[in-house]
């Protein structure tokens, strides 16, 4: 009795099964409409584009260790996307910004990955080099989607898809270090700290740093740290004991207030330098403020916020209005930086006429010195190389908007040039 | 050498700070045989008051507001949450204050947002220097408050109505009950207290050398587990004996990573982890701890 | 669903239970079957991995709920599993350590692996209680998390590795199409039905297990260790064994964890995900493979639920607007759902359904 009525249900449902399996929506039809289909403009499309809009997806971190980060990128790429479409969008089209917040956990991110990579055209932003770097044999392999990663780690680069936009942790420490040589008296012998972060960030600023020892007879006194070790004593007295004649940091904003400030007030005063992420404008309001504007220098791929360009003071007084209340830093201009150069391939894409991934890839392949007013051209022709190996070097100021004024416009230093990421 | 010395203090003074955190899980587990994972909540809500208060009124007046905060916050977790699931098991109850934890962690956090807040402490960036050693001034005076506050409570555990009232609920809570100790009240004030010794712990967590108060301030509590654990978690003296040694442990493998090059750099948070579980194969009950009797 | 089944079958429930169950079981599995051909990857992929999640909860359970023994370092075995399914499987192409044994091999050693880890941390395991055990464990975490990001030649540092894909009998479980009824098949429609056989293996061992003899030793161990030790149960024994087996599921669980994300990276295999776990098992139900099921799809599938429909939510609001991000609304969610269950549903959510479904009283279902 109850194996015949369960071998009936089992029967009954397998029909319907079977026979709704062929109206799946899943189900392949054969008419191909994935190879690309002229819409009535003429212009070839595939993912994420409809009649009337483009969608564009954002994986960002705005609850995780990268929040702060993530909210400027964001919050600036949303105000490009809106100026975009009020100036009558792309190729006809509205833009939309699917933002997605995976708050720095890999399964989050990685679902964040599968649910829009069918939905868009390319990912402005993606946050967390390891998130992307586990999703890359999807994006090198089935989906051929453009991702411009906000993480600049070495190990990103070589895929025609994934674009990093400006230098690369590693170039910057190379051009960082060549700002302590030319300006601040460390020559050949000389032994200099280094406090990395443990992971995708310190470890590719520590491929730069040893390069550049190598290059110019200096000596690294490492010092690996975690994101969650704020406070930096014992580091600083390790570097002390060895007689390093300047300290490097790739790590957080924290860290850098904190060893700046222990080195200031234990009087062991030697020139600090810090990556892109290193510093923050809210520290300036700390105690280790006064220490920050004397005796710390940041290595950035871009101008900062504060920059004396049009384009600068047009953001930063857009950014102000759209959020009044959230503080200017270089995540806005790094999030603007990406959003432009990702609307500047879909405006090339328009104009030849493929607005499919294959189209605006291509469209980005041909852009060889984009300029968004911060500073340093953009040359992304080479998947291989970061898009620019220039650096500008800021120091913290109190009086400038976001905090930063610039010591040395962008440029890139010798051995930056000859240096292949990666390798 | 004077690195090695320099290495020292700062371990010391640290672990010092460590041995407050430690402190509280102590009071709870004395109090409640609960391991509260909630304290690094209780840590980030102890700074927060005190960090968002002290423009307004004052450094002093901000930091008792936080204390009291922090203490009302323990309190009311005790009152709503664990009074309600007492009796269940013991694991279960270290499960809901995960719980509790995720949810006041979650609703600092997000209060915090990116922000990094200054305490407003009178110390500043001074430092004593003696010689070639050079020891923040924030740094003594966590050193003397742990001191103090330890003291006290070894004191109070000892000698006070309410100590003695703990110690008999930790040993037998029925035993305890018929006596005429209020289970309720005896566990209340413990969560209180250690709710205002986090307070006391996120202030010189957050002070200089560290830039301020923010959303990774709880983490420290993780690092406050090993000291409890390989002191006892039953012991005040455990507690401070585990905090130095954690402090100790941390910031020697941090100042001479060079030289452990060969386990892989970045040790500062392991080794705590390592010397409790070397502890632990010896002594099961920590250094401090009281043997479990064995009643059938 | 089985809620609604279960309401259809009532009427004859007292005369034809095992008939009605048996129907709804078999609905439920042909459901789960037909899933890949009609769900995108989205929703395969988070059924996934709440399928692994459940099969490290029903190895959590095993040890925390039924044998009262608190871990905090399931993470670490998970992390085990993963890493030396990579190992095994990989054929050191990309430059790491990777032995090239047969995919199925590498699963089966992976998880042998994980359990031998328990195994070396039985000498700590069988002598502490409760407490100290518990966060004696959070040391695995901080020791898987150094090995992790220090030992490059085996785990690729920072950037992880790539999971070579599972390969049985001719059949590659990558992301090469297989159309299968005009349906193509990818990895994830491929690897829901490994998950699937993987969980239900998994499930039915460990119901053996706590049927048996066995789960009526460790339950008087987590109910009175000594008095379980003078009625003969060897307690010491009992607890190292439930430590392996705990650590081999979790082993199990990471290797199909591995296997769905493509790529093993460190920064997942922290002290949250093991928290998750102890999560999952007090919202389902402590001590019971159903629970452990129940708490793994529950913690696993609402924060993706929280994020994909943040749009359409009253409360939460879509990220970069202000106001509570779906991130922080799951977060929320989930650790109020711990304190509630404790609070108001001792047994977890598994105990409310079986006491709708027939009218048991509490401690009997199990």
């Amino acid at each position: 009795m109850t194996r015949r009525n369960a071998a009936r249900a089992a029967a009954g449902a397998l029909a319907v099964l079977l026979a709704v399996a062929g109206c799946s929506s899943k189900a392949k039809d054969d008419d191909g409409g994935d190879n690309g289909s002229a819409s009535a403009g003429g212009v070839k499309t595939d993912v994420g584009v409809s009649a009337k809009t483009i969608t564009l997806g954002a994986l960002t971190d705005m609850t995780g260790v990268y929040a702060t980060l993530g909210k400027s990128v964001t919050q600036a790429q949303q105000l490009y996307v809106k100026q975009l479409n009020a100036a009558g969008g792309v190729c006809g089209r509205q833009v939309a910004l699917t933002v997605r917040d995976h708050g720095y956990d890999p399964q989050k991110a990685v679902s964040g990955y599968t649910e829009l990579a069918p939905k868009v055209l390319g990912f402005a932003q993606f946050i967390g080099s390891p998130f992307v770097a586990a999703v890359k044999q999807r994006i090198d392999g089935q989906d051929k989607v453009l991702v411009l990663p906000q993480a600049w780690a070495a190990s990103l680069l070589g895929s025609p898809y994934i674009r990093v936009i400006g230098s690369t942790y590693d170039v910057e420490t190379i051009n960082a270090i060549d700002f302590l040589i030319n300006e601040k008296g460390i020559k050949k012998g000389d032994k200099i700290g280094h406090v990395y972060f443990e992971g995708d960030y310190g470890e590719s600023a520590l491929a730069g740093a040893e390069y550049m020892a190598e290059k110019s007879g200096l000596t690294i006194v490492e010092q690996k740290i975690k994101p969650t070790d704020n406070d930096m004593t014992a580091q600083v007295a390790a570097l002390k004991q060895a007689g390093v004649k300047a300290v490097v940091i790739s790590a957080g904003p924290r860290q850098a207030a904190s060893l700046v400030g222990v080195a200031a007030a234990g009087g062991f005063n030697v020139p600090v330098i810090g990556n892109n992420s290193a510093f923050a404008p809210q520290l300036l309001a700390t105690q280790a403020g006064p220490a920050l504007s004397a005796n710390y220098w940041v290595a950035s791929p871009s101008l900062p916020i504060g920059a004396d360009t049009p384009q600068a003071k047009k953001l930063v007084a857009d950014y102000r209005a759209a959020y009044p209340s959230d503080s200017l830093d270089n995540g806005v201009v790094a999030g603007w930086s990406a959003a432009s150069v990702f609307g500047e391939a879909l405006k090339k894409a328009c104009a030849d006429k493929d607005l499919t991934r294959e189209g605006v890839d291509k469209a980005l392949l041909t852009i060889d010195a984009f300029d968004v007013g911060f500073g340093s051209p953009q040359d992304f022709t080479d998947p291989k190389a970061p898009s620019s190996k220039e650096s500008v070097i800021l120091q913290p100021d109190k009086g400038v908007t976001g905090g930063m004024k610039v010591v040395r416009e962008s440029e890139a230093s010798s051995v930056a040039e000859g240096y292949s990421p990666g390798a | 050498m004077s690195t090695f010395a320099e290495l020292l203090l700062n371990g010391i003074s640290m672990g010092s700070v460590y041995a407050l955190i430690a402190l509280g899980f102590v009071v709870i587990f004395r109090a409640t045989e609960v391991v509260n994972f909630a304290h690094a909540s209780l840590l980030l809500a102890g700074g927060y008051v005190t960090a968002s208060l002290h423009d307004d009124i004052g450094f002093w007046p901000a930091l008792l507001a936080g204390i009291a905060g922090a203490a009302l916050i323990g309190a009311a977790v005790e009152f709503l949450v664990m009074r309600r699931a007492r009796g269940g098991d013991h694991s279960v109850l270290a499960i809901v204050t995960i719980g509790v934890d995720i949810l006041l962690t979650t609703e600092l956090t997000r209060r915090l947002g990116t922000d990094v807040l200054a305490l407003g402490d009178p110390w500043g960036d001074a430092v004593l220097t003696l010689g070639p050693i050079s020891l923040a001034h924030t740094r003594i005076a966590a050193f003397v408050a742990a001191a103090l506050l330890i003291t006290v409570f070894l004191l109070a555990f000892r000698y006070t109505s309410w100590g003695v009232a703990m110690r008999a609920a930790a040993e037998s809570p029925e035993t305890a009950a018929l006596m005429g100790v209020r289970l309720g009240r005896v566990s209340l004030g413990a969560w209180a207290v250690a709710g205002g010794l986090a307070a006391v712990a996120a202030l010189f967590l957050t002070v200089f050398p560290t830039p301020g108060l923010e959303r990774a301030t709880s983490l420290a509590a993780f690092k406050a587990f090993p000291a409890a654990i390989l002191g006892g978690l039953d012991s005040t003296t455990g507690a401070l004996v585990g905090g130095l040694v954690v402090g100790v442990t941390e910031s020697l493998a941090t100042g001479y990573q060079s030289d452990l090059a060969f386990m892989g750099r970045g040790l500062g948070d392991l080794a705590p982890y390592l010397v409790m579980v070397a502890i632990l194969l010896v002594r099961p009950a920590g250094l401090f701890g009281t043997k479990e009797p064995a009643r059938v | 669903m089985s809620d609604l089944l279960a309401t259809q079958a009532k009427p004859r429930r007292v005369l034809r239970r095992p008939a009605a169950r048996t129907c709804t079981a078999a609905a439920g599995a042909l459901l789960l079957l037909a899933l890949p051909f009609y769900l995108d990857r989205f929703w395969l992929q988070a059924g996934l991995f709440a399928m692994a999640a459940a099969i490290g909860a029903i190895g959590i359970n095993l040890l925390t709920g039924a044998t009262g023994q608190l871990s905090m370092g399931h993470a670490f075995f998970l992390a085990v599993g993963a890493y030396s399914y990579c190992v095994f499987a990989a054929d050191g192409g990309d430059g790491l350590t990777g032995l090239g044994l047969p995919t199925w091999l590498a699963v089966v050693l992976a998880t042998l692996v994980a359990g031998g880890a328990g195994g070396l941390f039985s000498p700590i395991a069988g002598r502490l209680r409760g407490p100290y055990l518990g966060i004696a464990t959070i040391a695995l975490i901080f020791i898987g998390q150094h090995v992790l990001f220090n030992a490059r030649d085996l785990t690729g540092g920072f950037n992880g590795r790539d999971v070579p894909p599972l390969s049985l009998f001719g059949l590659t479980f990558d992301d090469r199409e297989l159309l299968v009824a005009n349906v193509p098949f990818g990895s994830a429609e491929k690897l829901w039905y490994a998950g699937l056989v993987l969980l239900l293996g998994g499930a039915l061992f460990a119901r053996g297990v706590l049927r048996g003899r066995p789960g009526r030793a460790m339950n008087a161990i987590r109910d009175h260790r000594i008095a379980a030790g003078v009625i003969g149960v060897p307690v010491a024994r009992y607890r190292a064994a439930v430590f392996v087996l705990s650590s081999m599921y979790a082993g199990l669980a990471g290797v199909l964890l591995a296997l769905v994300f493509q790529r093993t990276v460190p920064d997942y295999f922290g002290i949250t995900l093991s928290l998750e776990y102890l999560a999952m098992i007090v919202i389902g139900g402590l001590g019971s493979v159903s629970g452990a099921v129940v708490g793994a799809a529950f913690v696993s599938l609402l924060p993706q639920l929280l994020t994909r429909y943040s749009d359409a939510l009253p409360l939460v609001s879509a990220p970069g607007t202000g106001g509570i991000a779906p991130g922080e609304a799951s977060r929320y969610l989930y650790g109020a759902a711990i304190v509630a269950v404790v609070l108001f549903l001792p047994g977890g959510l598994v105990r409310v359904a079986a006491r709708r479904r027939f009218g048991r009283k509490p401690g009997e279902e199990r």
